[in-house]
């Protein structure tokens, strides 16, 4: 099969295979849609794991596991008929749609665009020496995988990476029977993709969940206003969250592109876990904290933590900060289902941590070679943190933004039903610190691996940088709205004589 | 005088701070989607640069050269043939990796019998930018043979341009 139909054959199976966990995790919304093949691309990751871990061929589980979440998405929909997604409302008002429709035709558009950068037939050094040589591995039965993962004559200590990307790739050469390099990268960058437009999309939903708040107050008793030019603005008011946030939305897709350059589309693992990682943190840190942004998180922060050693370890820490919102956040009528998060928590983490324990139970490639000795922790740290400080400029930007917004703008995102911005600074920390933490506890020489690695490994940082400013400016257009609200909602003053 | 006897209580505070509120909402908000759209603007450029003639023709070469290194190997191993992939340095160690990793059988514990997989430097035709991929192993006689691969070639020297890491 030629590279254009193999293309699209392989993400139609991943969504396909993804389609019914997601919808039921997610519901119907437009950011479902780039995140069933992200979905699939978890089964094809577990199904790689299961093929090391236990035998047969990743095909055979990949089939399997799908079958298994599908069935499994079903009873849960005849058990709960409460929580068949098509039960749930629908849409909402006029506007709603509007952005919406906006949103996708504007994200679906630049990311079109800047996919163009795919007529450039690049194959990353890494993608050849580890992601889409492992994809051809992962078509291998079980026991020459397991050779291929110990092999002595295998020097490659990033072989033993999470499976993620690779195993997506397995799939697409599998059904398609097109084993081209080219025909791995173009999926791995179509995911990648998947993961930046529902990344964006969490923008656009806060914006369109601040205008819904805002739209309640505004109409709602006296803060509703009299004359008809007074509701025409009013009404424009209101809808201004949602118009800058479909802004924001496509403009971030730029900004990644410009974030990311080649790694974008050159079959790369980082773009995918830092977007995925972002998303994570989009939903279930920084929206307000629905069951279906948190079904998104939790699909996006898996994905993070199966696609690379630093995703893992950052999806780990992000799944405590989800608890630990989830916790705080539930009401007294709520705590004694404290559980509930907990167990999800749970799942989460057997998910991320399924392959490295497998290739830790396995003794298979062993990464650790020691560390640095902690005599040169600050040494190699202000190394790191001298190499990686240009590539994060947004992040002064950001923290402006934020510390400027803190001050005088809290109520406002607490009015329109924003989580707190220190849930997505500490999501962002959480990252970084991992990052930081590689470097000045391995054993390579700081300034030459910066000079490999740094603008890869700061995209997570950077890319959460930029959300973090979209979500702002999505924040501050809502206060002329709310203010305008409390200013009609206000007794009116009556004149004295003075 | 006419005044309000709110605009001395807190209601009137509230008024001020309401203002206050909007002006800084307004320019947060022009500075974070101007922020936005002035690096969307970059990533457009980057999209462009990305697709000019220099990334474009490295790539290309850089395709080719693996091609024809896969199209080599496969010339010398049989399918489902355990093989080392051998050196003679790291870098030609990856290089061999990277265009025939994902297809051969790795040898798990090294034997006598397994085929020893490497790229020698060597001029003129039928070799890929002067690398040749060349396989030794052991007959069931215990001679040694060496197969050099072919059915690919690239003219040229040199490595094509790294890929950026």
């Amino acid at each position: 099969m030629t590279l254009v139909p193999g293309a699209i054959l392989a993400l139609v199976v991943l969504a396909a295979a993804g389609l019914l966990p997601v919808v039921a995790l997610v519901g119907l919304r437009w950011a479902t849609v780039p995140l069933c093949p992200l979905g699939g691309a978890v089964m094809a990751a577990v199904a790689a794991t299961c093929c090391l871990g236990i035998g047969a061929s990743t095909m055979t589980w990949f089939v399997l596991a799908g079958a298994s979440a599908a069935l499994a998405t079903l009873a849960w929909w005849w058990w709960r008929p409460d929580r068949r997604p098509w039960r749930a409302p629908a849409a909402g008002p006029a506007p709603h749609r509007t952005t919406g429709l906006a949103a996708v035709v504007g994200i679906g558009g630049a990311c079109a665009w800047c996919l163009r950068t795919l007529s450039t037939p690049t194959v990353g050094f890494d993608t050849r020496a580890v992601w889409l040589m492992r994809a051809g591995w992962f078509l291998q039965p079980h026991h020459q995988l397991v050779t291929d993962m110990s092999s002595p004559g295998i020097f490659l200590s990033q072989t033993s990476y999470p499976p993620l990307v690779s195993a997506a790739g397995s799939v697409a050469w599998s059904v398609t029977g097109n084993h081209s390099m080219r025909l791995g990268v173009v999926v791995i960058a179509l995911l990648n993709t998947c993961a930046l437009a529902a990344a964006a999309f969490a923008v656009v939903e806060c914006g369109r969940h601040a205008t819904t708040r805002l739209a309640a107050s505004t109409s709602s008793g006296r803060g509703a206003p009299a004359s008809p030019g007074g509701r025409r603005r009013a009404g424009a008011l209101v809808v201004l969250p949602s118009v800058v946030a479909v802004v924001g939305a496509v403009a971030l897709v730029f900004v990644t592109f410009a974030v990311a350059e080649p790694f974008m589309t050159n079959g790369y693992a980082d773009p995918l876990w830092s977007l995925a990682a972002v998303g994570a943190v989009a939903y279930g840190l920084q929206a307000e904290a629905g069951n279906g942004a948190l079904g998104a998180a939790a699909v996006l922060v898996v994905v993070a933590g199966m696609s690379k050693d630093e995703g893992a370890v950052t999806a780990v820490l992000l799944l405590a900060l989800l608890v630990v919102r989830r916790l705080l956040a539930a009401g007294p009528d709520r705590r004694r289902l404290w559980w509930r998060p907990v167990v999800a928590g749970s799942v989460g983490l057997a998910f991320v941590g399924a392959w490295p324990a497998t290739v830790h139970l396995l003794h298979l490639r062993h990464v650790s070679a020691g560390g640095s000795p902690a005599s040169q922790y600050v040494h190699r740290a202000h190394q790191a943190i001298d190499g990686l400080a240009p590539y994060l400029h947004v992040v002064v930007l950001a923290g402006t933004l934020a510390v400027v917004g803190w001050l005088f703008l809290t109520p406002v995102r607490r009015a329109v039903g924003m989580g707190n911005d220190a849930w997505g600074w500490a999501g962002s920390a959480a990252g970084s610190a991992v990052i930081l933490a590689a470097y000045v506890t391995g054993t390579a020489d700081v300034p030459s691996w910066l000079t490999t690695t740094a603008h890869r490994v700061t995209e997570f940082t950077a890319l959460s940088g930029w959300w973090i400013i979209a979500l702002w400016a999505v924040t501050a257009s809502a206060a002329p709205a709310l203010a305008g609200a409390a200013t009609l909602s206000r007794p009116r003053p009556t004149p004295v004589a003075g | 005088m006419l005044g309000t006897a709110a605009a001395e209580g807190p209601s009137g505070r509230r008024g001020r701070w309401d203002v206050l509120r909007v002006a800084v909402g307004a320019t947060v908000a022009v500075v974070a989607v101007g922020g936005l759209v002035v690096k969307a603007a970059h990533g457009g450029q980057t999209v462009q640069d990305l697709r000019s003639r220099t990334p474009v023709a490295d790539a290309e070469l850089d395709d080719v050269y693996y091609r024809c290194l896969d199209v080599q190997a496969r010339s010398v191993v049989a399918p489902g043939r355990p093989v080392l992939i051998e050196g003679p340095d790291f870098g030609a160690y990856v290089t061999l990796l990277k265009a025939v990793g994902s297809w051969v059988t790795i040898a798990g514990h090294p034997s006598p019998s397994d085929v020893a997989l490497s790229i020698d430097q060597r001029g003129g035709g039928g070799s890929c930018l002067g690398s040749v991929v060349v396989a030794r192993q052991r007959g069931p006689d215990g001679r040694r043979t060496t197969l050099v691969g072919s059915g690919a070639s690239v003219p040229g020297k040199g490595p094509p341009p790294p890929p950026p890491l």
